[in-house]
């Protein structure tokens, strides 16, 4: 009995220990914020969130020259690692904090964001009419209003070794039957021809993202699929999916114990000779090997189209709808939009700039750019299939590991994934 | 008066004696402030977040129990919970086969004082020494297909046709991982059994051999039974640590479970559902994962409850 009083006398302090807490911490933060106000006269201070740790020096040059055209805005560069950023953010967010300038993931995540009320709309913000429309839906909330500037564009194309390719006397494919000659000659002499994994499924989409085109016909198949016109359960997709498929014989043995570092490390050092990837990779690769030569094309297609480069957007930026110093963080976009930020941007960041026009001084970025320009395709599953729970991105990932286990059929694969897009996307719904 | 001054000390005694008694109380108070911020709070929280309906990180309607049902019958997070609840299952087998079969064995040789027992007791215990995800991340170099330490060591002696993509295939995935599990807390088993041997009166032991048990009789009759608090501490924390399993698939495998499924566990599938997953892009399910949570929960502490409960009464049957 006695325990029992002590236990409940116990509790209670213990209870009214975290009201205090709590109390004390709400009245402090008003304290800040009054000062924060006071301050506001003099200098602004924004906070700008981010998951790229890896460009922070490249930022703070960006950061700098705002600054010496607006000395009275701080900004602060505070990226978090890329696997958490999500949940760091959301959290902060639904706890009415966050930064003030926030780095938005691309489409779906982004979006969802928006729609729930904690982006503030920028549709007034001059220079965002520069930007084609496919930029602009990276970041478009469901409102059809404005939430973001497209920051840059990523592109996936096959990278390949050029020593290899002349050593053995192979030219770039024009077409599917020169791309799998392609893979023959080069197994033949002995080497991996594609440097590709199926441990880590966002390989794998990022694959089909490339392939997938040259079989189902590009863009026109993207304009139906999105209008509910076709399926994927359809021809043309189901033989993307077959291409996957036959690729088997020209990946790297084991290739289902393999993930990203084995892969790039197969392609750096030579073992393999052709790696389909994204553009950030560049800049990677080149560290890695220095020597490395270093090129790329297009995905030849299947179907009798003009060759690939399957195109995204990767990140905008937003202001957050409780921030309280929303003009200057207006002020900080308008400048993300000027051309004098796209080409610092690709200068130092060696990724292509979402502003249209911009070219970069290294040759490879601005190959990739105007290939990227002149016949581009979506990265269809991030772009319009990334909804979801589990996303239909998700789903493509985790069927195709299981076709290159041996344990589905293509056929399987895209009636899982037509099954999937049919649960929450409108126009396929019947 | 000698009286009263005497009683007036007795008096202040008392209180002193009352104080101290009282004051034992306040000792606690830090730790159960942030026992209760970080585990009950929670726990409460999650409880409530299963009520609801939620649509991103935005909480919507109360939805009563239709999460739970969601979670047993809605395809394909049924399928998925199924699937990781067998695994959770073979975790807690193999844990048991592998880790504390063996640890137990070992214990007893380290008991018996044999050559080069305390050189035994430290190095079975170096691996807990390392952090779970350093582990992971060694264990993912070692079972690396094309230059990973096991497939060229298989290389090296002749048994090339053994060599596997370890990790990448469905069927020895996630049993490797267990077995890396196995290895990181055999340590810990072999501390705790070492500890129940070495609590066992020497007199019992002596009147056994005088009365003709020897060997694996003395294992059987003598020391198994008068073990099984330690087995019963070790079966219910490698349960527990079983259904958690998180660390290391996480960090072996990450949060997809992959390949294709194989790895998953309830706690992995948690992480997913709740947070996304690790590769960007797959939106939230805050409900459905805290509904996970407190079907985790109640299974786990239900279960142990139960265990301890039939232990202890077999106990003092015994």
């Amino acid at each position: 009995m006695k325990s029992l009083k002590a236990f409940t006398f116990i509790a209670l302090l213990a209870f009214v220990f975290i009201l205090s807490a709590c109390s004390s911490d709400s009245e402090a933060g008003g304290e800040g914020d009054g000062e924060g106000e006071n301050a506001s006269e003099d200098t602004v201070k924004l906070t700008m969130g981010s998951w790229r740790t890896e460009d922070k020096e490249s930022y703070q040059k960006v950061i700098d020259k705002f600054q010496e055209e607006n000395p009275n805005i701080e900004v602060e560069f505070k990226p978090s690692k890329n696997t958490e950023y999500n949940t760091i953010l959301n959290t902060a967010l639904k706890s009415g904090e966050g930064p003030d300038i926030i780095h938005l993931r691309p489409y779906a995540p982004g979006i969802e964001l928006a729609d729930n009320g904690y982006l503030e709309p920028l549709d007034d913000l001059e220079g965002l009419d520069k930007f084609p429309e496919s930029s602009l839906a990276a970041s478009k909330g469901s409102d059809g209003k404005q939430y973001g500037v497209p920051l840059n564009i990523s592109t996936t194309q096959i990278f390949y070794n050029k020593k290899i390719f002349e050593e053995l006397n192979l030219e770039e494919p024009k077409t599917w039957e020169e791309f799998m000659q392609i893979n023959k000659t080069l197994k033949e002499e002995g080497y991996t021809p594609i440097s590709l994994g199926t441990k880590e499924g966002w390989l794998l989409s990022l694959a089909h993202g490339m392939i997938g085109p040259a079989h189902y016909g590009a863009n026109e198949f993207v304009d139906n699929i999105t209008a509910g016109e076709t399926s994927f359960t359809s021809d043309k997709f189901v033989n993307s999916i077959k291409a996957m498929d036959e690729l088997k014989p020209y990946l790297p043995k084991n290739y289902e114990g393999l993930g990203m570092e084995d892969i790039r490390t197969m392609f750096f050092t030579g073992d393999s000779a052709m790696f389909p990837m994204g553009s950030w990779e560049i800049e990677v690769l080149r560290e890695m090997n220095p020597d490395l030569e270093l090129d790329f094309f297009p995905m030849p297609s299947a179907v009798g189209k003009e060759p690939t480069i399957t195109t995204w957007v990767d990140g905008s930026y937003a202001i957050n709808a409780n921030s309280e110093h929303k003009e200057a963080a207006k002020k900080f976009l308008q400048f993300m939009t000027t051309e004098e930020f796209g080409k610092m941007f690709t200068e130092e960041f060696k990724m292509i700039s979402a502003i249209p026009g911009i070219e970069s001084e290294d040759q490879l970025v601005n190959d990739l750019g105007k290939a990227a320009d002149e016949n581009s395709t979506p990265y269809l599953f991030l772009v319009h299939f990334s909804g979801g729970n589990p996303s239909t991105k998700t789903t493509i990932e985790t069927e195709l590991q299981g076709m290159y286990l041996g344990e589905r059929t293509p056929e399987q694969v895209a009636e899982a994934v037509q099954k999937n897009a049919e649960s929450w996307y409108e126009p396929l719904q019947k | 008066m000698q009286l009263a001054t005497d009683s007036a000390k007795e008096v202040k005694k008392q209180k002193k004696r009352n104080w101290k008694r009282w004051s034992i109380h306040l000792f606690p108070i830090p730790a159960l402030l942030i026992y209760g911020l970080f585990v009950v709070y929670p726990l409460f929280a999650a409880l409530t977040y299963s009520f609801f309906d939620w649509n991103g990180m935005v909480r919507g309607d109360f939805v009563g129990l239709k999460n739970f049902k969601d979670l047993f019958t809605l395809e394909p997070f049924s399928g998925y919970f199924w699937n990781a609840f067998g695994h959770n299952i073979l975790y807690f087998v193999l844990q048991m086969i592998f880790q504390n079969g063996l640890a137990f064995a070992l214990a007893y040789i380290i008991f018996k004082k044999i050559r080069g027992a305390e050189f035994l007791k430290i190095s079975y215990f170096l691996p807990r020494l390392l952090s779970v995800i350093v582990v992971g991340f060694l264990w993912k170099l070692i079972l690396n297909p094309n230059y990973g330490a096991l497939n060229v060591l298989l290389e090296k002696i002749g048994l090339g046709h053994l060599q596997e993509a370890w990790l990448g295939d469905p069927d020895t995935a996630l049993i490797a991982i267990i077995l890396v599990n196995s290895w990181y807390g055999l340590g810990f088993g072999v501390l705790i059994f070492l500890a129940g041997f070495q609590s066992i009166p020497k007199e019992l032991m002596e009147a056994g051999k005088l009365d003709g048990a020897t060997g694996l009789a003395m294992v059987r009759r003598i020391l198994i039974p008068l073990m099984i608090p330690s087995i019963m501490i070790m079966t219910v924390l490698t349960f527990i640590q079983s259904f958690e399993a998180f660390e290391l698939v996480y960090a072996m495998q990450g949060s997809q479970g992959e390949p294709y499924h194989s790895t998953d566990t309830l706690a992995v599938y948690f992480y997913r559902l709740a947070f996304g997953g690790s590769t960007g892009g797959s939106t939230t399910a805050v409900g459905l994962g805290s509904a996970l949570a407190v079907v985790l929960f109640l299974f786990i502490s239900i279960f142990t409850g139960l265990y301890l409960k039939y232990m202890q009464k077999k106990q003092v049957d015994m």
